[in-house]
């Protein structure tokens, strides 16, 4: 996070190397997706029988606190940028408590399917649903992670840079939004 | 002088992905990867048809894999420009940079003891290949702790210019992400999770030896500076 020169009319959220691993990350979802699309077309009927037994309303659940957490984190940006550096980190607290929901419910919803004797192997749907839900549960925590360092730096006063910081931490957690709409709307609703 | 023999250090990443390459896909062929449901005798006549290809491509590919030990030293002295003190993540990227070179060198040594006796009872041929198939492409762990490192301290730096650009940072973080799903091979024989599978051996093989020229252009540009400076 260097001198930030001639900033443009329209700037990017954040630095812009926090975009390679965003779009990278993204790529790689985006091979998963294909894949999963590959193997469902091969076997539809299978699909959508597995899916089934998939808990809607843990997901559905889960749904609302991601986009929760991310609304808290966007207005935790906005008032940091006018320096409102003890608002900023409540809402951070907000975002985290609707992060650690998340995972708590995640954690029930893989108990249930492993007291089912669902798992890993039963079948396509279910390496799917484990590795993309497994993989996501991973950058869920990862995000915890950045969320507590970005709640951390902002007992500092603000700057041009911390701002910075606060925007790339935001726009990590969106991403981490984003791809569980996606995969809620693959896995749990998709007909 | 000494810029000289880092430079030297940086260009071996070069000979070892062109070496490694040239072992793993021409001569031994194991690019594309063997199935993990091929039976028995499938994988004994494998070893039994391109017996000395197999074994010329594995000593090359056990060969070039020492250059990553003079590879990981060049990281190592960049990293240690980078961070004030002690110097924690320098010594991190260094042992787990090391580790790393040993799960390239000893899966080859175990298919070459496949491909040693190929007439040997095609099962322990088959338990051979399974067992270099899965040291390879099964230990994430040290290559993710080595990218995460190497991540941490390019966004650590406060050098005005950094030492490496920051989007190098970044990019090693994802590059550890992409690494972790290969250590799931141990769950599956088919599927884009099997070690034959898209996110086991295609993406991560292409990630690693990319990720070799990648650091190699960065590395070199920062030697070079480093070199004026001095």
């Amino acid at each position: 996070m260097t001198h930030a020169t001639n900033e443009p009319a329209r700037h990017l959220p954040g630095e812009a190397g926090v975009w390679v691993f965003i779009l990278g990350d993204l790529l790689m979802f985006a091979a998963l997706f294909i894949t999963f699309a590959y193997y469902r077309s091969n076997d539809v009927a299978s699909f959508i029988e597995s899916q089934h037994a998939l808990n809607q309303r843990c997901g559905a659940l889960n749904t609302i606190f991601m986009l929760t957490s991310s609304w808290c984190v966007a207005i935790a940006v906005q008032v940091a940028r006018v320096g409102k550096t003890r608002a900023a980190r409540r809402w951070l607290v907000g975002g985290m408590a609707c992060a650690v929901c998340f995972v708590v419910v995640k954690i029930f919803e893989y108990q249930e399917k492993i007291a089912a004797g669902i798992t890993l192997t039963s079948n396509d749907f279910f390496m799917y649903y484990y590795m993309l839900t497994g993989l996501h549960l991973m950058h869920v925590l990862l995000g915890l992670g950045v969320l507590i360092f970005l709640w951390r730096s902002l007992y500092a006063p603000v700057s041009h840079t911390s701002v910075r910081t606060l925007e790339s931490g935001a726009c990590f957690w969106h991403m981490v939004d984003l791809l569980w709409i996606v995969l809620f709307a693959l896995l749990y609703m998709l007909r | 002088m000494n810029t000289r023999n880092e430079l030297l250090c940086i260009w071996s990443a070069i000979l070892f992905v062109v070496v490694f390459t040239l072992g793993l896909w021409p001569l031994a062929h194991f690019l594309p990867p063997h199935l993990p449901t091929a039976g028995a005798e499938e994988i004994a006549a494998l070893y039994q048809g391109r017996t000395w290809q197999i074994r010329l491509g594995l000593f090359l590919m056990m060969g070039c894999s020492g250059l990553v030990c003079a590879f990981v030293a060049a990281i190592t002295v960049a990293i240690k420009r980078m961070e004030k003190g002690a110097g924690i993540l320098t010594y991190t990227q260094l042992s787990a940079g090391t580790c790393g070179a040993v799960f390239l060198i000893v899966p080859c040594l175990v298919w070459t003891a496949a491909a040693f006796r190929p007439d040997r009872s095609p099962e322990l041929t088959l338990l051979l290949n399974d067992v270099g198939w899965i040291m390879l492409f099964m230990p994430f762990t040290t290559f993710v702790v080595q990218n995460i490192a190497i991540g941490l301290a390019v966004l650590g730096d406060s050098n005005t210019p950094t030492i490496l650009p920051r989007w190098v940072g970044f990019f090693n973080l994802w590059v550890a992400v992409l690494f972790i799903p290969g250590g799931l091979l141990t769950f599956f024989k088919t599927g884009p999770f099997a070690w034959s599978g898209v996110f086991v051996y295609w993406v991560p093989l292409v990630v690693f030896l990319s990720w070799y020229l990648v650091m190699f252009v960065v590395l070199r540009q920062a030697a070079i500076k480093a070199g004026r400076a001095a």
